[in-house]
């Protein structure tokens, strides 16, 4: 028995040091278009939560980083998914940096530690913090004002609702999910004050087969415009089966049902990206607080769907488009209260951005619960 | 009336959402039955899925589709048969490493079809004459083609369990293989056919989600079913029938949450997700306290694997 | 059922068991399985357009090419240590306990209760009341299942599965619900207080659990290899029913020996909020439960080796992140690492059995 053992270890730590040396011998190689060819590129590392094909968050922030390599040829981005936030997040961003990455980009709310940490410790490192709370001299976070889209959003299913009831599927109740929903119940009541929106969660980020069911659960409250906060186009899906309208959420999500689809809420992350490596790039970066609006072309939404949309919504969502992108329209505008009855702010006021950060509350047109 | 459509409606949502899980508690039931615990049911179902889509996107031909689900998830199931009876490997070692592997696989073959719809997927057949009985025939003749041969499936897998010789075969196999052996029945041969049957629904699981339930690609689509499928057989007591009611709850508590929630009844989500596993630590309680009952249930060799020279 | 006969008319590779077992197969099985892999996985590499050998050539240094990356295996490696450490004492009789996961969970969510609620305690007690903390918390989702095994009768490897899905549950809802962090609403508790936090070895991320986990990897061997005790659980893994003849205590043993295995599952669970996040979030754990349970099976359920192994897979798991950073996508990493773990795990019979085959049918 002893002797069995004792093979058992020694077979082990032969095959851990044949790795071993294997791994050490292999460092001369150089990986093709990564070491040599990119010396003197600015390298950027994007680090992703989920895998970057989702359709949905991840995806939208991986078109933003081929966008960056579009716009700025000097720059070579480097990239790493499904890395989860905690344990991996930090060794992932040190050895993104240790292969020379000069500017980091964690595009989860997650990540906010690690940041936090290695921000400290890498005062020369440009790091961008998406939906981050903190910034720090070399840290920026950048969001989107996305409830200026759902805004727009909202407006296109308030007016073509016939039932007055809109049916929205969303993820998890956190600030930035709870913010796009307000925009888009200030939309619907923006043009018809006598619809009400009903909002499902369905407390997980990512399960086509259970977005749809919430999605169909909607439809038998007869709900006849279905919105989603989630990746996958089921809810879509969901509409189009039961002949009905939808709007999708995170990219264009027409192809997946042409026939109920009349607009989607998409990110632009390209621009913030270009500008801020730009910057550092030149050398004039500073960590500040992003917050790109439609006045950017940020926060927009996918064509209206001209075989759905009748002339004069469209017309009119192309006019609100136009205030909010000359900044002339404000949406949360007083007085506001939410669904318990409490003022979130009164007449003529505004609600700051500091607010807006941590939004908990739901406008009095919703009919949920956080 | 309110009452009814809502529960007509809750019905008809709870049969679809009950149908993948449904296909692969099928299949784990049989391979369970011959004293193989298949925990790869997650990955198989994902690589279903992928093929399934794959294939039925190219070719534009669901028929296509399903032969390419069948064929891999076989493929698979022979792999783990291979491993595990033949090789005699730990079966919840290979099933855990299946899962892996799977999830990598369907990742792989699926990048290129992320985003995109397929232009052929399973749609809703009305039955003529029996969808027009009043409630039942909207919660029960209403859906795809992938749902009605589940109907047919389910009293088919009960008959073949209970009342014909395979059916025998099967459980004494699982039961005590060696006297199985005794008896003259090859139990390699009858592990190595319903792993691989088992196997076979796994994947038209799959394909019922990525076809028919959610039709497009998305990353590790069937989020846990496999695993929901696994906990649904253990809970139905490896019988198909039960294993069918269990579906519909399982599937119901979802619906049913959300049917809660739409009307403002505030329980927790994180709760009600916990249902299913807690009802079903309970259901296991109570068949192995009534330990006559659970000698005929349970599978006594599931997780053994035979060795003619162990006898 | 002519597929039935049809498949055993072709039976004609049989397994004969080893007598006895020459110790340099146990040399030869591991090293033929692995470099079978890389071969073959190299192959599917090449035909993808990739040169194998500098794939696998990053794979490792991601994995132990310098300092850093070897230190950050180790931290990977940590949780997997004393995860399969738990399930391998639980294997070793003869219990299927897949529910390390669940007690990890269990064991991280107690210890953030005790951080957060008793925060201003001084830093060693605060250890020691964190420590045991997550100890307990993993040893009672391990009790649970043993007491119901015990008592009822109920299989282990299903309810520690099922068991599973309730732990990780419970924390979303605390960490959505009641412990959900003030500052900016989302879904983590707070951080914890500097007391609450395991020493780390300087310069790096290796925190006190690396010794806690070599500390029970030798106690665990001394305890199966040089005690009574030791051996009235190797004797209960071997043979229940000998064990019950020779007038051993069954009971008491499973549930002393699960309370061990969640426990030690438990502190791994604590280490890692204790030690690496700082907080309670979602997904503390990518299935470090599951993979343990591969881990140990490896190992062969050696304490000493399992530390090994639970290096191995803590470098598999940096080098697929180096793979990332060069443009090879995640789904081929996760793909050869399944494909290694089955070929090791085909490969392990021969270590038992050799191969015998006949030209035609077998007989019965």
């Amino acid at each position: 028995m002893k002797t069995k053992r004792l093979f058992v270890v020694v077979a082990f730590l032969l095959i851990a040091i044949t790795l071993f040396t294997a791994g050490c011998g292999s460092k001369q190689t150089s990986v093709p278009g990564n070491q040599n060819q990119g010396k003197d590129k600015l390298k950027v590392g994007f680090v992703f939560i989920g895998p970057v094909t989702d359709g949905g968050w991840n995806t939208s922030h991986n078109n933003g980083r081929l966008y960056l390599e579009k716009q700025l040829p000097y720059v070579e981005t480097i990239f790493v998914q499904n890395v989860p936030a905690g344990s991996d997040s930090e060794r992932v961003m040190r050895q993104l940096i240790q292969q020379g990455a000069k500017v980091i980009v964690a595009t989860s709310f997650n990540y906010g530690d690690t940041v936090k940490k290695l921000a400290k410790e890498f005062p020369d490192i440009y790091f961008l913090h998406a939906t981050g709370l903190e910034v720090a001299p070399n840290v920026s976070t950048y969001d989107i004002r996305e409830y200026e889209g759902t805004y727009l959003t909202g407006m296109v299913a308030g007016k073509m609702t016939k039932t007055n009831i809109i049916g929205y599927v969303a993820a998890n109740p956190i600030p930035c999910v709870v913010r796009a929903i307000d925009g888009f119940a200030m939309g619907v009541k923006a043009v018809n004050p006598n619809a009400k929106v009903k909002l499902l969660w369905t407390s997980t980020w990512y399960d086509p087969a259970k977005e749809k069911e919430a999605a169909l659960s909607l439809a038998d409250e007869k709900a006849d415009v279905l919105a989603q906060y989630q990746d996958s186009p089921a809810v879509q899906q969901a509409a189009q089966e039961r002949g009905i309208y939808s709007i999708g959420y995170h990219a264009d999500m027409r192809h997946f049902a042409p026939q109920a689809n009349l607009t989607s809420f998409t990110w632009n992350w390209g621009p913030i990206y270009v500008q801020e490596v730009k910057a550092y790039h030149d050398g004039n970066w500073k960590g500040k607080a992003i917050w790109a609006s439609a006045k950017e072309g940020a926060s927009t939404i996918a064509p209206l769907n001209d075989k759905l949309v009748p002339a004069d919504v469209k017309k009119l969502i192309e006019e609100t488009k136009d205030k909010l992108s000359k900044g002339e329209l404000t949406v949360f505008k007083g007085p506001i209260k939410d669904n318990k009855g409490k003022t979130i702010v009164g007449e003529g006021q505004k609600i700051s951005d500091a607010e807006l950060v941590k939004c908990n509350w739901l406008l009095d047109n919703i009919e949920g619960k956080l | 009336m309110e009452m009814v459509t809502l529960l007509t409606a809750t019905l008809h949502a709870a049969i679809i959402s009950a149908t993948p899980i449904l296909y692969a508690a099928l299949g784990e039931i049989f391979a369970e039955r011959s004293g193989v615990l298949n925990l790869g049911v997650e990955g198989i179902m994902l690589v279903g899925a992928a093929t399934g889509f794959y294939t039925a996107v190219n070719s534009q031909s669901l028929l296509l589709g399903i032969l390419a689900t069948v064929a891999v998830s076989l493929l698979f199931g022979l792999i783990f048969s291979f491993i595990t009876i033949t090789l005699r490997a730990s079966q919840v070692v290979t099933g855990l490493v299946l899962t892996i592997f799977g999830t990598g696989l369907s990742a792989f073959l699926g990048k290129s079809m992320i985003g995109q719809a397929s232009p052929v997927i399973f749609h809703k057949i009305p039955v003529p004459v029996l969808s027009k009985i009043p409630i039942l025939g909207h919660v029960l003749f209403n859906h795809d083609m992938l749902v009605y041969v589940l109907y047919l499936l389910v009293p088919l897998s009960w008959f073949v369990i209970y009342r014909t010789r395979e059916g025998l075969n099967l459980r004494a196999v699982g039961e005590n293989p060696a006297a199985a052996d005794a008896l003259g029945i090859n139990v390699f041969a009858v592990r190595y056919f319903y792993v691989c049957l088992g196997s076979m629904f796994a994947g038209l699981a799959g394909a019922y989600l990525s076809l028919a339930y959610a039709p497009s690609w998305l990353e590790n689509m069937s989020a846990g079913r496999g695993w929901i499928a696994i906990v649904l057989v253990i809970f139905a007591t490896w019988n198909p029938v039960r294993a069918a009611l269990g579906a519909l709850i399982f599937g119901g508590v979802d619906v049913l949450g959300f049917k809660f929630q739409a009307r403002g009844i505030g329980i927790s989500p994180y709760f009600m997700r916990m249902l299913p596993y807690l009802i079903t630590i309970i259901v296991l309680i109570i068949i192995t306290a009534r330990s006559q009952m659970a000698k005929n249930l349970m599978p006594k060799a599931l997780t053994i694997p035979y060795d003619r020279e162990e006898r | 059922m002519y597929i039935l006969d049809k498949l055993n008319e072709g039976k004609c590779i049989r397994f004969e068991k080893r007598l006895s077992v020459p110790p340099v197969t146990y040399l030869i099985v591991p090293v033929v399985s692995v470099i079978l892999v890389l071969l073959l996985g190299g192959l599917f590499l090449a035909l993808l357009g990739y040169n194998p050998v500098e794939i696998y050539g990053i794979l490792l240094n991601g994995a132990f090419g310098n300092t850093y990356n070897f230190t950050e295996t180790i931290v990977h490696a940590i949780p997997l240590m004393l995860t399969g450490l738990g399930v391998s004492l639980a294997f070793k009789m003869g219990l299927w306990n897949i529910g390390a996961e669940g007690q990890l969970y269990f064991g991280a969510f107690m210890a953030t209760g005790v951080a957060l609620f008793f925060h201003d305690l001084p830093t060693p007690l605060m250890l020691t009341l964190v420590l045991t903390a997550g100890f307990l918390g993993g040893a009672l989702w391990g009790f649970v299942p043993a007491a119901l095994k015990v008592f009822i009768g109920v299989n282990e490897t299903l309810t520690t599965l099922l068991l599973n899905y309730v732990a990780i549950l419970w924390v979303d809802y605390f960490i959505f619900g009641p412990w959900k962090d003030p500052k900016g609403f989302l879904p983590y508790s707070k951080v914890f207080p500097q007391s609450a936090m395991l020493p780390v070895y300087p310069g790096t991320r290796i925190h006190a659990g690396l010794i806690l986990a070599i500390l029970a990897a030798i106690i665990l061997w001394i305890i199966i290899w040089k005690t009574t005790w030791g051996y009235e659980i190797r004797l209960i893994g071997e043979n229940t029913q000998v064990a019950r003849t020779a007038g051993i205590n069954i009971a008491k043993n499973m549930l002393l020996v699960m309370i061990i295995s969640g426990g030690l599952a438990g502190l791994a669970g604590m280490g890692e909020v204790c030690g690496i996040i700082g907080r309670l979030q979602h997904n503390i754990s990518p299935g470090y439960g599951y993979t343990a349970i591969i881990i140990a099976w490896l190992s062969r359920l050696n304490p000493l080796v399992i530390l090994l192994v639970a290096i191995i897979f803590g470098g598999l798991n940096n080098g697929g992140y180096a793979l990332q950073m060069v443009g090879l996508p995640e789904s081929i990493v996760t793909m050869l690492q399944g494909a290694i773990l089955l070929f090791v795990l085909g490969g392990d019979i021969l270590t038992q059995y050799r191969i015998k085959i006949h030209r035609r049918g077998c007989g019965v």
